[in-house]
Formats: C-alpha cells, sequence, structure tokens
C-alpha cells in the first residue's frame, strides 16, 4: 500500500464521485420540489453524452485533432450536451409529468419508469445499438504530476469543473429570485401559489437546470472514459439517487457530499487491499462506539423527566449500553416495566448488533488482508450502501430537506 | 350520435353476467391444447402459451403490491430467479440432486418470500417511492449475483438439464407406472409435455386467481386499499401500516418464487439473461395495461403482452434484435399512455378507477346516483 497509489485512487474516486454528483443534484433538486424520483434522469445524461459525441464527430475531431479547431469544437459540444438535455428535460415534465400532478403516488412514479425505457430505446434507435467510442484526444489523455503521483488533466478538470457548477447552482438557489420561488415551492406548493409565484414555471425551471446538470455529466462521462453506452444512464442514475439519499433527499449539499462518499467508496472498494479497507470499518466501528456510548444515552436522558433525575437512573441508562445483552434478556423477561429504559435496552441491543457485524467484518477483511474485491462486484457495492443507508439512517447524512403535508 | 353508439354497445356487454365472460375465458384456455392435437395450432404456440400463463402468474402477484397496495415494485424478476434458481440446483444434475416436485414449489416459494421480508422490513417504514428504488437496486444485485458467483450458479451459462416435474413423487409414480393403467393416465405420471405443462400451468394460475380474488375482498385485501387510498386515515383506522406492506410484498415475492419454479421445471435452461431489469418493467406494464387492482385486468394484460408480440413476430419475420428494440419502445409508451389517459387500464377495477379519476363526469354520476334517490334526485336538481 503505496502512498502514490492512495492518492491516485483518492483523485479517481473524487472524479467519480463528482460525475455521480452532477447526476444526484437533478435527482435532489426534483425530489424536493415535487417528492417523486425522476427515472429518466439518467436517460438525459445519457442524450447529454451522445449528443456532444455527434456534435464533435459532426465538426469533424479526429485522432489527433488540435489547437483552437479542437477547443471550438468542445465549446460547441459543451453547448449542445447542455441545450439537448435542457430540450429533453423541459419536454419529459411537460408531457409526462405535469398532466399528473396530483394523482395517487404511484402515477407518476410509473410514468417516470415508462418515460426512461422509452428513452432508452428512442436512443437505441437514433443513435444505434453501439457503444460510442471517441478518438484518443491529446487533450483527455494528458497527464501532470501532483505529489509524484501521474494525474490526468482531465480528472482535475471535472473536479474543479464541477465545484464550479455546484457554486454557480448554490448561488441561484440562495440568492436568486427564482431560487428564492424554487425554495418556496419545495416547502409548500400551494402556499407558493397563493404568494403569486408561478409554480409551474419553478418546476419546469428545476428540471431544466438538473437536465443541465446531467449533460455536461454526460460529456465529461464520454471524454473521461471515451465511450458512452446507451444503458449507461441506467447504472449512473441509480449510483447517483443512492448518492443523494446518502447525502439526504431534498438536501444539495448532501445530495454532493453522498456522491463523493459513494464515488470514494466504489473506488476505495475495488483498488485496495482488504487489510487496509478493514481500517476504515474499525473507524466506522469507534464512531459508532462513541455514538452509542456518549451520544445516543445523553439524547435518551433529555426524554427523563426532572424529578426522576437522580443518579442511579442515569447510570442505568448507561448501563444499558454498556451491557446491552445482560439488559436485553431482562426486558425480554419482561422484569423491566420503565418504558424509557425497556425501548433503551431494545436499541442498545440493536446497536451491539450491528458492531459485532461490524467486528466480524473487519476480522475477516483481516485475515484476507491481501485479498482485494472483484471488479465484477462494483455495481454491486454501491447497492449495498444503499440498503444500508435506508437500514440505519434514511433521513441520510446531512439530513433530508422536504417537508411532508398532510 | 358515436357516443350513444358505443354506449349502447358497452350496455349490451354490461348486461352479459360477469360469470359467463369468466366461463368463456376458462373454456378457451382449457380447450386451447386440445387444437394441437388436432394440428389447428402448432406446439409452438402451447409454448407461448404456457409463457403468458407463467406471465398471467407474475402479474397477479405484481398486482398485489402495486394495484391493491400502491407500492412499486422494480425488481420484481429478482423473486422470479429466487424461484428459478432454487428449483434449478434442487434438481438437476448440478449438485446431482432432484428433490421432490411439490417441495421444490414450496420451498422456492419460501425463499423467495424470505428475500420480500429481507427487503420490505428496512424500506416499508419509510416513504413509498423508497421502496422502488430498493427492489430496483435488489433486482440488479440478485443479477449481478447470478452472474458472479460462478461455482453455484455457473454464471452466464445458467443452469441446463433441469428434471422434469413428476407431481406425485417419484417413489409413487415408478409405481404406478407399473402397475399397468393406461397410457392416457400414465402420461401424467412424469410432466414433460407442452400440453402437460400448459395444464400444470393453467391449474396453479387458476388456484392463484382465485385465492388472490377472495384475498382482495378480504379484510386484509380492503387493509391494502385502504393504505393506497390514504395512509394517514389507515393507520388512523387501526391498520398497522407497516405490517399489512410487509405481508402484501411478501406474498408477491411467494407468488413470483412459485411461478419461478414452474418456469425452471418447464423451460429446462435457466440463465442469468432470463432476470434482467426489461422483464420487471414488462411485468409492470402488464399490470398497467390491464389495470391496477383488477385481477380479470391484469390476466388479460398478460396475455396481450406476452402473446401480441409473439404473433407479431411470427407474420412479420423481422430481425430479432431490432423487433426486441420496439417492441421495448411500445412497452414503455404503454405506460405513459395507459397512466396519463386510462390509468384505470383496459379492465378496470372500481375503486381504483374512483381514485384516480375523480373528475370523471361518468364516476361523478354514479356517486351521486348513490347519494341520492336516482331519478327523483336528478328532477328535484333541474327544478
Amino acid at each position: 500500500m503505496s502512498l502514490d497509489h492512495i492518492v491516485s485512487v483518492t483523485i479517481g474516486g473524487l472524479t467519480v464521485g463528482m460525475i455521480y454528483a452532477l447526476i444526484a443534484l437533478g435527482y435532489t433538486m426534483v425530489y424536493g420540489v415535487l417528492k417523486f424520483i425522476n427515472f429518466a434522469h439518467g436517460e438525459v445524461f445519457t442524450i447529454g453524452g451522445y449528443v456532444a459525441a455527434t456534435t464533435l464527430f459532426a465538426l469533424g475531431v479526429k485522432e489527433g485533432t488540435s489547437g483552437p479547431a479542437l477547443a471550438g469544437a468542445l465549446l460547441a459540444a459543451l453547448v449542445a450536451s447542455v441545450l439537448a438535455p435542457v430540450a429533453v428535460g423541459f419536454l419529459i415534465e411537460r408531457i409526462a409529468y405535469r398532466p399528473l400532478r396530483g394523482r395517487p403516488r404511484i402515477i407518476p412514479l410509473l410514468s417516470a419508469i415508462g418515460v426512461s425505457i422509452v428513452m432508452q430505446q428512442l436512443i437505441i434507435i437514433v443513435f444505434g445499438p453501439t457503444p460510442i467510442t471517441m478518438p484518443t484526444l491529446p487533450f483527455a489523455t494528458a497527464s501532470v504530476t501532483i505529489f509524484g503521483v501521474e494525474v490526468r488533466v482531465l480528472a482535475l478538470v471535472i473536479i474543479f469543473g464541477s465545484l464550479l457548477l455546484m457554486g454557480a447552482l448554490t448561488y441561484l438557489v440562495r440568492a436568486t429570485r427564482i431560487g428564492k420561488a424554487m425554495r418556496a415551492t419545495s416547502q409548500d406548493m400551494e402556499a407558493a401559489e397563493m404568494m403569486g409565484i408561478d409554480t409551474n414555471k419553478t418546476i419546469a425551471f428545476t428540471f431544466v437546470v438538473g437536465s443541465a446538470l446531467a449533460g455536461i455529466g454526460g460529456l465529461l462521462v464520454l471524454m473521461y472514459y471515451g465511450s458512452l453506452k446507451f444503458d449507461a444512464g441506467f447504472l449512473y442514475g441509480l449510483k447517483a439517487f443512492t448518492g443523494a439519499v446518502l447525502g439526504g433527499i431534498g438536501n444539495i449539499p448532501g445530495a454532493v457530499v453522498g456522491a463523493l462518499v459513494l464515488g470514494m467508496t466504489e473506488t476505495y472498494g475495488v483498488s485496495v487491499d482488504l487489510g487496509f479497507l478493514a481500517w476504515f470499518v474499525v473507524a466506522g466501528l469507534v464512531l459508532g462506539l462513541y455514538v452509542q456510548m456518549v451520544r445516543v444515552p445523553r439524547r435518551r436522558l433529555q426524554h427523563i423527566a426532572e424529578d426522576r433525575r437522580t443518579p442511579e437512573y442515569e447510570r442505568s441508562i448507561l448501563n444499558i449500553y454498556r451491557l446491552a445483552p445482560y439488559y436485553a434478556v431482562k426486558t425480554l423477561l419482561s422484569e423491566r416495566t420503565d418504558a424509557l429504559l425497556s425501548v433503551s435496552a431494545k436499541h442498545a441491543v440493536r446497536l451491539t448488533l450491528g458492531n459485532l457485524f461490524l467486528v466480524v467484518t473487519a476480522a475477516i477483511m483481516f485475515a484476507n488482508g491481501s485479498a482485494r474485491i472483484d471488479t465484477r462486484w462494483q455495481p454491486v457495492i454501491a447497492f449495498v450502501v444503499l440498503m444500508v443507508i435506508l437500514m440505519f439512517r434514511p433521513s441520510g447524512i446531512l439530513g433530508e430537506h422536504i417537508t411532508e403535508k398532510v | 350520435m358515436a357516443t350513444a353508439f358505443f354506449e349502447r354497445i358497452r350496455g349490451v356487454f354490461a348486461r352479459v353476467p360477469r360469470r359467463a365472460y369468466v366461463a368463456a375465458a376458462l373454456l378457451v384456455a382449457v380447450l386451447f391444447p386440445v387444437l394441437n392435437t388436432f394440428d389447428v395450432v402448432q406446439t409452438a404456440w402451447i409454448r407461448v402459451g404456457v409463457l403468458s400463463l407463467l406471465f398471467v402468474m407474475l402479474s397477479l402477484g405484481l398486482n398485489i403490491v402495486m394495484g391493491e397496495t400502491g407500492l412499486l415494485n422494480l425488481g420484481y424478476i429478482a423473486f422470479f430467479a429466487f424461484g428459478a434458481y432454487t428449483t434449478a440446483l434442487l434438481s438437476s444434475p448440478k449438485f446431482g440432486l432432484q428433490w421432490p416436485f411439490i417441495v421444490l414449489l414450496v420451498l422456492s416459494a419460501l425463499i423467495a418470500m424470505a428475500a420480500g421480508f429481507l427487503i420490505g422490513l428496512p424500506t416499508l417504514r419509510l416513504r413509498g417511492d423508497y421502496l422502488a428504488i430498493v427492489t430496483l437496486a435488489f433486482g440488479e444485485i440478485v443479477r449481478l449475483t447470478i452472474l458472479n458467483l460462478q461455482p453455484l450458479t455457473n454464471g452466464p451459462n445458467g443452469i441446463t438439464g433441469i428434471y422434469p416435474p413428476q407431481p406425485l413423487g417419484e417413489a409413487i409414480s415408478k409405481w404406478l407406472a407399473g402397475v399397468g393403467l393406461p397410457e392416457a393416465v400414465t402420461n401424467w405420471l412424469v410432466i414433460d409435455k407442452p400440453n402437460e405443462y400448459y395444464y400444470l400451468v393453467l391449474f396453479c394460475v387458476g388456484i392463484t386467481a382465485v385465492l388472490l380474488s377472495n384475498l382482495k375482498n378480504s379484510r386484509v385485501g380492503r387493509a391494502w386499499n385502504a393504505l393506497r387510498e390514504d395512509e394517514l386515515a389507515a393507520v388512523s383506522a387501526g391498520i398497522t401500516a407497516s405490517r399489512a406492506k410487509l405481508l402484501s410484498v411478501v406474498l408477491s415475492a411467494g407468488i413470483a418464487g412459485f411461478a419461478g419454479s414452474l418456469y425452471a421445471f418447464y423451460s429446462n435452461v435457466i440463465s442469468p439473461e432470463s432476470f434482467i431489469f426489461m422483464q420487471s418493467v414488462i411485468v409492470v406494464c402488464m399490470v398497467v395495461l390491464g389495470g391496477m387492482g383488477s385481477i380479470p385486468g391484469v390476466i388479460l394484460g398478460a396475455i396481450v403482452l406476452q402473446a401480441l408480440p409473439q404473433i407479431i413476430r411470427e407474420s412479420a419475420g423481422a430481425a430479432r434484435s431490432e423487433f426486441e428494440v420496439y417492441r421495448m419502445l411500445i412497452f414503455g409508451v404503454i405506460i405513459v399512455v395507459m397512466v396519463i389517459f386510462r390509468p384505470e387500464g383496459l379492465l378496470p377495477d372500481k375503486v381504483w378507477r374512483r381514485e384516480v379519476h375523480e373528475e370523471d363526469p361518468r364516476e361523478l354520476e354514479m356517486t351521486r346516483q348513490s347519494l341520492f334517490d336516482l331519478e327523483e334526485g336528478e328532477k328535484d336538481l333541474e327544478v
């Protein structure tokens, strides 16, 4: 495990994470405003990549093209990869989602999945089923040396370009009039309408912004990997959504954080030895133990009425977390009659089982220290992360930003 | 003029009792293989029939989650895969095992149910749409695991040589074969011809349909419908939301596992490519087309969408891959068009139709008629 390797893996993870983040922003914004998963978003991303490639080919970009010709073509591709997805996103919202507002929840979800299928097949019909491959461009393969590690310029472009876009998005949402309208619409659509906000226009704008970001993501993936397949949007979309859930759906900074965490997890998972990964598990365990022993009991203690706050009672709450299995048996035998104590005991047992799971996982990983996870399993990692986050913290790392109206 | 004409036709059809339709459909289904013996239809069509029936079963199962409870399951085919692989591993030369047919049917369903339980338990406490994305992810995990777990599943090659089912068990079948019964009876001891498979699957589908239509009208079914309509109101009426939802997910997974087991027996060979995401979408499309929550509708949807493409493919003779693209395109279009213009499906369920079409004048009329007295209420309003 050399340091060089770690640095290059980290930069790889950041690059992938940034691309996920660009797509995840679209999911999270739409979820924040409309409370539904826009399944077709992944296909919008693919269209961005395909249109960019078509533009580049149409402008005669070949192997070895360089200088102003390449720069002009890239600019044109960038514009195309924004405009086409924007048009598609706008049309999807208008045709397939707007007529369905206010219907039972499953209806727009079904429409979204239908649109996603239609778009994927249209991509095959229009561009053909073979994946598009880019000619090798000097710009795309160039690399610089940072900390003694060869890093592709393109990776840096993706990381900093995405940061720039996210900064712009933050400004848009926080400081402009339309951003205010977006926030108001996501809080309460009816009230926003009463305040004179054109919610239809605002929602359409949300789709447009999300699609533009996804389109740029498509262009970046195309340049970075050199090829794109018609069903790439499915997997990228799923992973980006996982990132959005991981960070807390509806939460714009959360989407970026979640996507980065997911990108790192995925990249580290398959390119680092298990013995090294095990230290992450150990770190998670230590963090978990801290939360269980200190934070959770403290929160439980807040629920105790003033008159019962004797030192003995407070100590018994702490003891539950220290001696979880013992108190679990006591609770099961219904010797515990105190409601709070029995709830705490159940919670403590669940946490202890989680700890045990982590200990066993870490032990297995240390035992097979020099093995690696096969790249074939890479897609599975994202799904496992999704399942785990939904099981243990469904509101995500930074918490959800959506208001459920009754 | 035209609408009056259609209304009249609708009236003619509405006057025929529902039981007559069911009887007619059953008659057609039962007599279909008989046509094969007289060479009216080819054996290939019997195979199409068996597959259609298997998809009817899948759609019936998915309908519990999608139609009755209003949750979206996008990895439904994974439960089908669980059933198929359970059967294939325990009744093929792969491990040299041959478990009894009935045991495998039940075991496949149970294993799929366990998978459904594991998926449902953490996600059903959350907002409904999370189930859609988690099941989507789950479907992919299962497919990738099957592909990558070479020692157990043979990876992309799949498992071959699944033994034909013997409904009475191996020992009894062997003994009965020696007793000297007529050939018409002994043929059924080992089910290995398309006709026999057809009747086996038809029998299973029939039982499933009857059980599910009873369940729909039971306390459980009404709890599901109430959750679909308004979760908050349902919970305040005393329904334990997570338990009812979990039951619906687990039950539908079980039906998929059961269908998967039958599929493995029938097709003799199973491989991961039968369990891709698009298959899940196809089942979703069947339910949407036929009518969510309506058992006759779902059956119709499955038969139409499974048999029609086959008929078109046979008659057009189009290139297979090209045809596949257009088929999926049409399926996608069907989903979108149906949910926008006719979300209640071809043969709608009454309750669901009222839910999605609150502005439908015909429904308003019906509600008004049930609220007031029929004609008198109308007259009062006009005066």
